[in-house]
């Protein structure tokens, strides 16, 4: 499967790498993005089959990037990796249309849980 | 008016700390408390060589959540944030980078602990010390040691009578 993955920061799309490995998520084609632009027009041009994506990031925001993919029409599984963990910040996420939201600092078992249903155990 | 204190307890934030060190950054060597560490020259040592990450709140809670690291810290810190081997040395680059990502979870989570809606920066990064502006006091400090280094995490914030400031809390080196 193809994996979107946006974030500003290369070492934290490198713990994520990691982690979908520990999680047992090997295999897939990850796509790197370094904000929410590049994220939307990865997803227009290949078309993954999911996007994890940070929040907070120059240029265009997660939360922006996940309106204008279903601004678009587009509905493809969007979920959020972030530090920002609360409830209002679930709730938003929620309302946007992200499947879930994994807070940072996160474990395998997280991304097992959130991913389960869009990867396969 | 900033109305709002910051009311979670050392603890709270010395365990969310740990919790990000233990998760990122090293599941083994974890940081333990250590002495206040004269990190600038006015402190009447010699400076650290270090590097220092920050990020603002902006809310009804104004504050600045900072960390920093000596500067073996910081170049352990990236190895552990990439899965370096020991022998590795980061480049500049990610070393500011793991350094403004520490900054970033460290003060997303203590932003998600303040009631209402706020808003958080993207990280700023120096090779040596930030200081918050002048009126942002400090609400807890946190020195910790790992592997024998300093590592210090700081949440500055305006008290509940300061002003009202639309943008985001100054930094500067």
């Amino acid at each position: 499967m193809k994996i979107v993955l946006a974030d500003d920061s290369r070492v934290m799309r490198q713990i994520v790498i990691r982690t979908l490995r520990q999680a047992g998520y090997t295999g897939h084609e990850i796509l790197e993005a370094e904000n929410g632009r590049e994220a939307v027009d990865l997803v227009h041009r290949e078309g993954p089959d999911l996007v994890l994506s940070d929040w907070n990031m120059p240029e265009m925001s997660g939360i922006d990037a996940l309106s204008s993919l279903r601004g678009s029409g587009c509905n493809v599984p969007f979920g959020f990796v972030t530090s920002e963990g609360s409830d209002g910040m679930r709730e938003r996420a929620a309302l946007a249309g992200a499947a879930f939201l994994i807070a940072k600092p996160f474990t395998p078992e997280a991304f097992q849980e959130a991913l389960a249903g869009f990867l396969g155990g | 008016m900033s109305s709002l204190l910051f009311e979670s307890s050392r603890d709270d934030l010395e365990m969310l700390v740990g919790e990000v060190w233990s998760s990122h950054v090293d599941d083994r060597d974890g940081l333990e408390p250590a002495a206040p560490h004269p990190w600038s020259a006015e402190a009447g040592a010699a400076t650290t060589p270090c590097w220092s990450g920050a990020v603002s709140v902006t809310g009804l809670w104004q504050a600045l959540i900072a960390v920093d690291l000596a500067e073996p810290s910081a170049h352990a810190l990236a190895r552990g944030m990439l899965g370096l081997d020991e022998g590795e040395e980061p480049n500049r680059t990610d070393l500011g980078d793991a350094v403004g990502e520490l900054a970033n979870i460290v003060g997303g989570n203590v932003k998600s602990l303040m009631p209402g809606h706020h808003d958080l920066s993207l990280p700023v990064v120096a090779n040596t010390l930030l200081e918050g502006a002048t009126e942002l006091l400090p609400q807890i400090v946190l020195d910790l040691a790992w592997r024998g280094e300093p590592v210090r995490v700081r949440v500055l914030a305006l008290p509940p009578s300061s002003s009202h400031h639309d943008q985001f809390p100054e930094v500067s080196e």
